[in-house]
């Protein structure tokens, strides 16, 4: 149990309490390599509120769109729903959001960009997002590109099944809105050396070139004109260009971009695709979705199996003799095969597919006084991003291990930090630290979560998608990636005791649905345990509960402000449970009854009696409470809490002279015909009254 | 600890129609934990009144908080609202709270929102029950730990009277009758001979019958206050 004590005057300190949600994190957050917002951007998701989403995902990942398509989403991995049902479908909901909102992000460009003139080789994900950081510090970066368009792998390599080139430009378009100036067609060391750039007065040169070039095997046969580099058989397609491969290819290699190749060698129409690799199937590099997904299409994976020769008759390929391997790593687990070279056989093919990895294109220095260390690698310092030549700096693979988009762009956002750092005179010292991860949850909590199952993705049959390089699996519609995104347990921003407040009376306690509160001197909610329903905030008696990132008079707030834009003499407040209703719903767009001010929530257990008072006092004759009932609640016990809150305050209304009435309860089955049914009825029942 | 329940509500309007600006001020002592004077029910009273006072154009203008403890000095520091800018202060402590703020603030009207019930505990989510009178002269030990004086209706020391009915109360069938529960008390741990003994009649000084009663602490008092 982790605890941070707060107090009433902490909070008053804050600017609002999202503050507290710095102190730790949620643990997609946490495994996210840029530390996206990931709650925030899946709760607005929620809400419908596609802008604001989009927006928060993109303060830390520029590359949203892209990695909609293809992250490998780590956030997933951690999520905890995973103990509870499945985790939610992060990846889905951002592709949804990113494609949805396009073009129409906000932007954010600083007035005036008036520092360094800064150059960066390279428009992948690590250069466009170095350069986006530094644009947004107010340098001029230039980005100079190779190939005619920017990008980088997701642009140049990834077959279009998977990222289509229409989804990287809303991000390319998005980045170089920021003032970040893109020449592409220059190739650094050909067209244009760093020398030059330095005379250009470029005060920093950021290389961010990647792995380009496809590693080659030294086996005889192997530099067979049907021996495709794996880099070249891709990017070829990617620009449409021809590819002319046979009927039957084997694909050497068992990670992702062997797969990539294998699916697109289907994709050609190869009679016969197999991939061959060193590894068991669980001991591949690519990732598990890639391998089922390629042997739905009918690849088939030769395991366990290493090159020695490609054999060749007549100008054609014959087979690929291969060993039988029999370890690949080593007790360190390093890679280092060992084989039985009394077992070779030989495999079939007319087409051979170098798949083995990457390597980088060390073109650039050329005319630079860059180095290359004993092991023909850049010379480079990975704590400062420099290299040899203290202005010249270098992120990305091909400094890195090679890794995904998100990690390209978390590298590229620190070599951004090490390049400000080195033009304002600093010395580069950049702090990696993060605030602590949120547990995972505990198994008797996790029991008590309702289970939601998680969205299933719309994608086309193994036999359709095969004849077509067409995106396969489907964006999710806004309703089902609000739905996904409602089932996120809002880890992290779940309650606060405010000690100072706290008088140990055991009510959050008592209410808890999730049997979280532990009371010994005070009560503690344990962060790590708390689902965020907000029971105990609204019940507790010293208004001692706060929830981070929802601060307690938002809903009043809110409420006023929707009763004042209404035009009617006459006004009803609805306070509706959202769970279930569409996001068109949620921002009002969906159904109009001019009387009714219509207040949605993730859920009403957060609706305290105050809250209902407080819109009587804000102008409402009547106050609607639309719940969704016990079997379609977000939460245990939310809808018994909320009868009685209703209860208590029909009873303060009669005190006070008024009629019960005025306050309604009107449980629906949460769609929206059946809000807009409620509401109608209300009105008319407001005319009634009235009249 | 102490429990206090609200006021009618109207008894409430009636005291404070004479004045204008109102504090509702809550206690975030035993009245917090009873669930009648802790912050959230000051906001509420204050949002009630505001209402009342808006359909009876009453012309009230409310505000609330609420500070740790109203009977003592030092956390009257603490608090928002400065009582001296309100025409009265409705004060949701018990009693005690009620007059000690209002010994600090005699310029302002402290006016009492709870009515003060007894000393009691939550015997279950909601329910809290009267265990003792402060009588000032503990007879626990000898009745079995069950106490006549705060939970037989006439505070009996020598056996129930005559109205015991069954174990319960002539009072109200749902109110045990103390001496009953003495008896099975005793029965059940051996002592019943106890119950032989005669109390002589109690020093009722102890209780209310020799006027405000004082406490002290030697080691904590600074100085000799002025008696």
């Amino acid at each position: 149990m982790r605890n941070f004590d707060v107090t009433s005057e902490d909070v008053a300190s804050f600017s609002n309490t999202m503050e507290l949600m710095e102190r730790e994190w949620a643990p997609c957050r946490h495994a996210c390599p840029v530390h996206a917002d990931v709650r925030t951007y899946i709760e607005l998701a929620a809400q419908g509120r596609w802008k604001e989403s989009i927006d928060v995902i993109r303060r830390h990942l520029p590359f949203a769109a892209v990695c909609g398509q293809i992250c490998h989403h780590p956030c997933e991995e951690d999520c905890r729903r995973n103990d509870v049902d499945e985790p939610i479908a992060i990846r889905e909901v951002k592709r949804f959001v990113a494609e949805y909102v396009g073009k129409n992000a906000t932007v954010d460009r600083p007035d005036i960009q008036d520092k360094a003139k800064v150059a960066v080789i390279g428009a992948g994900p690590a250069g466009m997002s170095a350069a986006l950081e530094m644009a947004k510090l107010g340098y001029r970066p230039t980005v100079f590109e190779k190939f005619p368009l920017a990008g980088g792998i997701p642009a140049t390599a990834i077959p279009k099944y998977r990222m289509p080139q229409n989804v990287v430009q809303i991000d390319i378009d998005w980045i170089l809105a920021h003032g970040i100036e893109l020449q592409t067609n220059i190739q650094i060391g050909k067209d244009k050396s760093i020398d030059s750039l330095q005379n250009e007065r470029f005060e920093a040169i950021l290389i961010a070139t990647g792995l380009a070039k496809s590693r080659m095997l030294p086996i005889p046969g192997s530099e067979h004109k049907h021996v495709l580099p794996v880099m070249e058989f891709l990017t070829n397609l990617a620009f449409e260009k021809e590819v002319n491969i046979g009927e039957d290819v084997l694909v050497i290699g068992g990670g992702n971009v062997a797969c990539d190749a294998a699916r697109s060698a289907v994709r050609l129409g190869a009679e016969r695709v197999r991939m061959m690799c060193l590894e068991t199937q669980e001991e591949m590099p690519a990732w598990k979705w890639e391998i089922s997904q390629a042997k739905e299409e009918s690849v088939s994976i030769i395991t366990r199996r290493g090159p020695v020769e490609v054999v060749a008759e007549d100008g054609r390929i014959k087979q690929v003799k291969a060993r039988k391997v029999t370890r690949v790593f080593d007790e360190n687990q390093q890679f280092n095969p060992q084989y039985d070279d009394s077992d070779v056989t030989g495999i079939k093919c007319d087409t051979v597919i170098l798949a083995i990895g990457q390597k980088a294109d060390y073109g650039f220095v050329k005319g630079s006084s860059l180095k290359l260390d004993c092991r023909g690698r850049l010379e480079f310092n990975p704590a400062t991003h420099q290299t040899n030549v203290e202005n010249i700096f270098a992120c990305g693979e091909i400094v890195t291990p090679p890794g995904s988009v998100v990690e390209a762009c978390a590298n590229g956002q620190r070599a951004a930090k090490a390049i400000d750092m080195y033009l304002s005179g600093k010395k580069i010292e950049i702090d990696d630290s993060l605030p602590p991860a949120i547990d995972k949850i505990a198994a008797d909590t996790a029991e008590k979560v309702i289970k939601t199952e998680r969205v299933h993705i719309p994608t086309e049959k193994p036999e359709i998608r095969i004849e077509f390089f067409d995106e396969f699996e489907h964006t999710l519609n806004s309703e089902a990636a609000a739905c996904e995104a409602r089932r996120c347990m809002n880890c992290g921003a779940g309650a606060e005791v405010l000690l100072d407040k706290c008088a140990a009376c055991l009510t959050c306690l008592r209410v808890c649905p999730f049997d979280i509160p532990k009371v010994t001197d005070v009560a503690r909610i344990d962060s790590a345990l708390c689902q965020s329903c907000g029971i105990c905030i609204a019940e507790c008696p010293a208004n001692a509960i706060i929830a981070r990132g929802w601060d307690k008079d938002e809903l009043k707030a809110r409420t006023a402000e929707i009763l004042h834009s209404l035009g009617t003499d006459r006004k009803i407040a609805a306070f509706i449970c959202g769970y279930r209703a569409s996001t068109a719903a949620w921002r009002g767009e969906e159904i109009d009854v001019p009387t009714v001010a219509q207040v949605y929530l993730p859920s009403l257990a957060r609706l305290s009696v105050a809250d209902v008072l407080k819109a009587f006092e804000n102008g409402a004759d009547v106050v609607v409470v639309v719940t969704v009932g016990e079997d379609n609640e977000r939460y245990p016990q939310a809808a018994k809490r909320i009868d009685r809150r209703v209860q208590e305050v029909r009873r303060m209304l009669v005190e006070i002279g008024m009629d019960g009435q005025c306050l309604k309860m009107i449980r629906v089955a949460g769609d929206t015909d059946s809000i807009r049914t409620a509401l109608v009825q209300a009105a008319q029942e407001l005319e009634k009254i009235v009249s | 600890m102490i429990v206090a329940e609200r006021k009618p509500f109207d008894e409430i309007l009636e005291m404070l129609k004479p004045f204008k600006r109102v504090l509702v001020l809550g206690c975030g002592g035993c009245v917090t934990v009873c669930l009648t004077g802790g912050e959230k029910q000051a906001e509420e009273l204050a949002s009630q009144l505001r209402l009342a006072s808006r359909r009876s154009n009453l012309g009230l203008e409310v505000d609330y908080e609420s500070i740790s403890r109203q009977c003592d000095e030092e956390f009257i520091e603490n608090l928002q609202h400065d009582p001296n800018k309100y025409d009265a202060v409705l004060s949701i402590a018990c009693g005690v709270g009620v007059q000690f703020m209002g010994e600090r603030f005699p310029e302002v009207e402290f006016l009492p929102g709870l009515n003060t019930t007894f000393y009691g505990a939550n015997t279950a989510p909601g329910l809290w029950e009267e265990y003792c009178h402060g009588c000032g002269d503990c007879v626990l030990a000898l009745t079995g730990g069950i106490c006549p004086i705060a939970r037989c209706s006439k505070n009996l020391m020598n056996g129930p009277c005559g109205g015991t009915n069954n174990g319960k109360c002539e009072v109200s069938p749902d109110m045990d009758c103390s001496w009953h529960l003495i008896y099975e008390r005793l029965k059940q741990t051996g002592k019943l001979n106890q119950m032989r003994k005669i109390q002589p009649p109690r020093d009722w000084r102890k209780d209310r019958g020799a006027g405000v009663r004082r406490m002290s602490i030697e080691q904590m008092i600074e100085q000799e206050s002025e008696v």
